[in-house]
């Protein structure tokens, strides 16, 4: 059943920016990449929240990398999106086409 | 050119708010990716605007913790809840009996009746607070891990009843009575959250220390 959900909103925006970055995606970078594109603020708290919840459902990976000084020590945790997570991005968008499709989206709303 | 000695730090309290919501490792990449912006904004924009955006990001991030840490595991926090609000209930109720049986028992009323007054008074609501920390700990204890969230659940709920409840106690007791209730029943739900905090603190040191070793 899993295999059949769709992506919410701010977990395809996650996602599409984990594509994006590709070997550089962690927590940072991927919260500057949405606020970049969507001008809205994001918190790092809602970003790992919704990659714990992207992972779980097998659509992402995580890995630690090395700790260093200007993080005080502490590692990054980069991330990258799985088969599983490319399918379930790609579904996302087909349906969000098809229910945008023939309704001069925009046009009427730009 | 940034010297060791010119490094900005964030705010130690955000950083101490953060640590204590944090489930498992996830402090580390959260402190870590904080600290990295935050330093980065403090050369770029002044201090004091890295210190206001590290407070905004860590009261953002603290409540997706919080929530986070209920959704991961809602069945564990509700039970630990109930299991503190029967406690609540039955060692609330122990809490009047026990101070006026010392009282008696020591026959206080007859030769320290200044003494007497503070405990029927004053002392029950210390009574009460040391009972509803207790309370706290023992939640905390059983939620391991979800101390913070376990703990403030159970106080927002106690704290919720107290306002829901307000206007009834108004009618029984007048408002100035109701009043100071209310004030008494915000700080028993504190004393929960406090206990929380204490524990996770202390586990949270506990683990550093193990980690050192």
């Amino acid at each position: 059943m899993a295999d059949r959900d769709y992506l919410g909103e701010f977990e395809h925006m996650i996602v599409l920016a984990l594509l994006r970055l590709a070997d550089q995606a962690y927590g940072v970078t991927v919260r500057q990449e949405i606020e970049l594109r969507t001008n809205r603020e994001v918190s790092i708290g809602a970003v790992y929240a919704t990659l714990d919840r992207l992972e779980a459902k097998g659509y992402v990976k995580s890995h630690r990398g090395d700790p260093t000084p200007e993080r005080g020590g502490r590692a990054k945790r980069f991330f990258r999106v799985t088969a599983k997570g490319v399918a379930a991005v790609s579904r996302t968008h087909r349906a969000l086409e098809s229910m945008t499709e023939g309704l001069g989206f925009i046009r009427s709303y730009s | 050119m940034t010297s060791q000695s010119h490094v900005v730090q964030p705010p130690p309290l955000a950083m101490w708010l953060l640590t204590l919501f944090a489930l498992d490792d996830a402090a580390e990449h959260i402190l870590g990716d904080l600290l990295e912006e935050f330093t980065r904004l403090a050369s770029k924009s002044g201090l004091p605007f890295a210190r206001r955006w590290y407070w905004r990001q860590t009261l953002k991030t603290v409540y997706q913790l919080a929530d986070h840490g209920f959704r991961t595991a809602p069945w564990s926090t509700m039970i630990a809840v109930a299991g503190g609000s029967a406690l609540r209930g039955d060692a609330g109720r122990l809490v009047e009996p026990t101070i006026f049986a010392v009282l008696e028992r020591y026959h206080v009323y007859e030769h320290h009746f200044g003494t007497y007054m503070f405990f029927a008074s004053t002392g029950i609501d210390i009574g009460y607070l040391i009972t509803f920390l207790l309370v706290g700990f023992v939640v905390a204890f059983v939620a391991r891990g979800r101390e913070m969230v376990a703990t403030m659940s159970l106080g927002l709920f106690w704290g919720a009843l107290t306002v829901v409840s307000f206007p009834a106690v108004v009618m029984q007791s007048g408002y100035g009575t109701a009043l100071s209730r209310v004030t008494v029943y915000f700080a028993d739900s504190m004393a929960i959250v406090i206990a929380g905090t204490i524990v996770r603190t202390h586990r949270l040191g506990a683990a550093a220390r193990h980690l050192q070793a």
